[in-house]
């Protein structure tokens, strides 16, 4: 999933300040898992926002809606009448969310709530980590399902460093040798062997070193 | 208003095997607040967005009376109270109310005398910081 963890409320305040009436956008799937920007966020966040203004001594009309995904243009949809009746969307979505509402709704502004960290997984509850660097050419086959690109603080594709301490990185001592996990993983499926395949220097061309990717699925394409 | 004349607004909620009772029955609050219980399964049910509403709704003050944690019947509510509180306070703080305002008690199983006593205590605590800026 995309994890995403929510903007200070100051700086939601500060980047909402100039409208008097905003809809709180909330995305039904991966920010609701890291509890970022699900339907139970936005009423929180909508509470938050109310409360501050009354403090301030001042108000805000703030209306909250949550659709299944910000970013595909069928689930928007359902938050079109919120959008019409609002200045500005403030959006708990990914950065792919709120691009794809700006899109679909060209004279509105929307306003990020959340901040994109990385593609992870709930490693235990309240605990997300980043697996997946999104590089477009994955080879976890050859490092027994534990990704060095993401999970090794120097990216090494051919082994540890010499940094790599009781499981540790040497880095960050809290996080795992992505190395040490991958010995292990491949000595517990037989296939210590993988070690020997040698991965030549990564060529980046397919991650966003190349610039922004698309894909094209023709079959898909009417 | 001086802190005689305040009489808060609080806004309890507890743990249904918090109390000996009822509440409004077995407590006397001698009338120096106005509290209004709400009486949950658990503690740890009391969802942040339900403290905030409270706030929103004008209370001067958000109590919520968890079991001893220790005694939890299931297992881990009160400390996921406790969790919840500390994030709710956080925001209090953020948005200028300030946090001190919400108070989480793990009310000791020892006889209404002194969960009223307790729960004094907490009123007191509440009149000192005064009346809340939000009104109703």
């Amino acid at each position: 999933m995309i994890v995403a963890e929510q903007k200070s409320i100051a700086e939601i305040k500060a980047a909402i300040a100039s409208y008097d009436k905003i809809l709180i956008l909330g995305c039904g799937t991966c920010v609701k898992t890291c509890f970022a920007g699900g339907e139970d966020e936005v009423a929180v966040l909508a509470s938050s926002l109310r409360l501050a203004a009354k403090v301030d001594g001042g108000s805000v009309q703030i209306e909250e809606c949550t659709v299944e995904r910000q970013c595909e243009n069928e689930f928007i949809q359902e938050a079109a009448p919120c959008v019409a009746q609002n200045q500005a969307i403030l959006s708990l979505a990914c950065g792919a969310g709120v691009q794809a509402l700006a899109r679909r709704f060209p004279k509105i502004p929307v306003v990020p709530g959340v901040n994109t960290t990385f593609i992870g997984v709930l490693e235990s509850p309240g605990i997300f980590t980043e697996e997946c660097s999104g590089c477009g050419n994955c080879r976890l086959a050859v490092f027994g399902g534990v990704c060095p690109v993401t999970r090794c603080a120097k990216k090494l594709l051919n082994g540890p460093c010499g940094g790599s301490q009781h499981g540790k990185c040497e880095v960050n001592p809290d996080t795992d040798c992505a190395w040490h996990l991958i010995i292990e993983r491949l000595k517990a499926i037989g296939q210590l062997h993988n070690l020997r395949t040698y991965i030549p220097a990564n060529n980046w061309q397919s991650s966003q070193s190349g610039g922004p990717r698309k894909l094209i699925r023709e079959d898909h394409i009417i | 208003m001086n802190q005689q004349q305040f009489k808060p607004k609080i806004t309890c909620f507890y743990c249904i095997n918090a109390f000996d009772g009822e509440p409004e029955a077995s407590l006397s609050v001698d009338g120096s607040a106005d509290i209004h219980f709400i009486k949950m399964a658990c503690s740890s049910m009391t969802k942040d967005i339900f403290l905030l509403k409270a706030f929103e709704s004008g209370a001067d003050g958000v109590i919520v009376v968890t079991c001893p944690p220790q005694a939890c019947r299931y297992v881990k509510g009160a400390l996921r109270a406790q969790k919840r509180i500390d994030w709710v306070k956080n925001i209090l703080d953020d948005v200028g109310l300030n946090g001190n305002r919400l108070f989480l008690d793990n009310m000791p199983f020892s006889g209404s005398e002194d969960q009223g006593q307790r729960l004094q205590d907490i009123v007191k605590k509440i009149k000192g910081i005064g009346p809340t800026p939000i009104g109703e």
